[in-house]
């Protein structure tokens, strides 16, 4: 199977740590449940198009963490994690993305204000749209 | 971890214009590694130093621990070997060179002939010779893989191959990596077989090991930027090359930090193809 996991060309975060955050989102968005099977250390490389070090670190970081599984012989599966580590993935990852769009601005040498604006109008648009769904 | 193939100062002149080596390298279980290098670099004399075809001038080879030119020859058992040319193939067809050749082998699996003949749909009666260059290079591996030795060499083994062949040939290999503890060394010049097996790049260059990476050690650390504005007239820390407006560090750290201090910006920064730093480690080997 092959996992949604899309690695940036120019990102300054590790590879080992975007697939980390990437399979975190998807366990914690619910879209891997608990029990499914994920791609072997060798499969998902190759997918990836990243050497097994990467993949392995990957996993064990994941596993440590209690987010997946490995049986020794049937492979490496998605774990049962509670609802308040979910909970805290989804918050971590809202934050990261957010983050990254306020680094974004500023690169383009936007003042706060102006991203604060920004981000206002976003937010209306986006409050516009749910009432004209909601109607 | 244990090397399964350790290879220490290897030398071989093979004449007045070319040497290769000295070579250093360490296979361990589990790795696949892309011997990599422009034409006639020695790739293919390494593979066949590996199987004493040929006698190095200085070095050692050992495969599980035994010297590959010892009297104990043990580790034969232990490493199939894919060549890019087959003597003595020519008049047989399939069906009699199997029969020659899984006898051999104490883990010969059938089912995984058969598995890849039937993929590559190749065809069993026919003379070797008669053959198609393509379709030689799979009867080859359906005649190899099966062996189902530890060590696997393949020298250059999809150049023939049609596209979606290559892509196939890719898949089984990651299947074969998940069966058991095994290891691959693959000569390719295909960017698809070093992209998505590859987990170490062994470049050599006119005979000249020029170092073995682990992928990622390469993909994230070579960067190209987009400089603004003039560049500054001395050597950049971490530059590969410039050109234009270009830039190519394999020390981002170090390079953004002096343009920076020395207030030069750029528009844009993305990491490099595999193959893109390959022809620059191939470069700079050139010049060294």
């Amino acid at each position: 199977m092959e996992l949604p996991i899309r690695l940036s060309k120019d990102s300054r975060e590790p590879i080992y740590h975007q697939i980390e955050n990437q399979l975190k989102a998807l366990i914690a968005g619910g879209q891997l449940v608990a029990g499914t099977p994920l791609p072997s250390i060798r499969a998902l490389s190759k997918d990836l198009e990243i050497s097994i070090i990467t993949t392995r670190r990957a996993y064990q970081d994941l596993e440590h963490q209690g987010f997946i599984r490995t049986s020794q012989g049937k492979g490496t599966f998605v774990a049962e994690i509670e609802d308040a580590t979910k909970q805290q993935v989804k918050i971590s990852s809202v934050y990261q993305t957010i983050e990254k769009a306020v680094d974004t601005a500023i690169q383009y040498d936007y003042s706060l204000d102006q991203i604060e604006e920004i981000f206002q109008e976003v937010i209306r648009s986006q409050r516009l749209s749910q009432n004209e769904k909601g109607d | 971890m244990k090397a399964w193939l350790e290879i220490s100062d290897l030398q071989k002149k093979i004449d007045d214009d070319f040497q290769l080596g000295p070579i250093d390298l360490r296979i361990v279980p589990g790795t696949i590694t892309a011997l990599v290098g422009n034409n006639g670099s020695g790739k293919s004399t390494l593979l066949k130093l590996i199987m004493n075809l040929a006698n190095p001038d200085v070095g050692n080879i050992k495969v599980f621990g035994k010297f590959v030119y010892g009297q104990d020859e043990s580790w034969k058992n232990q490493i199939s070997y894919l060549p890019q040319t087959r003597i003595g193939w020519d008049a047989y067809s399939g069906n009699t060179l199997k029969r020659l050749i899984a006898p051999i082998y104490p883990n010969w699996d059938d089912a995984l002939f058969i598995q890849i003949v039937e993929l590559f749909n190749i065809p069993l009666n026919k003379p070797y010779r008669k053959l198609s260059q393509g379709i030689q290079q799979k009867l080859s591996l359906a005649l190899t893989i099966p062996r189902n030795t530890p060590l696997l060499l393949l020298d250059e083994p999809t150049s023939f191959m049609d596209m979606p062949s290559k892509k196939q040939f890719v898949d089984l290999v990651v299947d074969w990596m998940d069966q058991d503890e095994r290891a691959i060394i693959i000569a390719s010049h295909q960017a698809e077989d070093i992209r998505k097996l590859s987990d170490y790049l062994c470049v050599i260059q006119n005979g000249k090991h020029v170092g073995t990476f682990e992928k990622e050690t390469l993909t994230e650390h070579y960067m190209r930027y987009w400089i603004h504005g003039a560049f500054p007239e001395q050597r950049i820390p971490g530059e590969v090359t410039r050109e234009k407006h270009q830039l190519i560090s394999n020390d981002p750290a170090a390079t953004e930090n002096f343009l920076l201090k020395n207030n030069v910006t750029w528009t844009d920064r993305s990491k490099l193809d595999l193959e893109d730093i390959v022809s620059h480690l191939l470069n700079a080997g050139k010049e060294g």
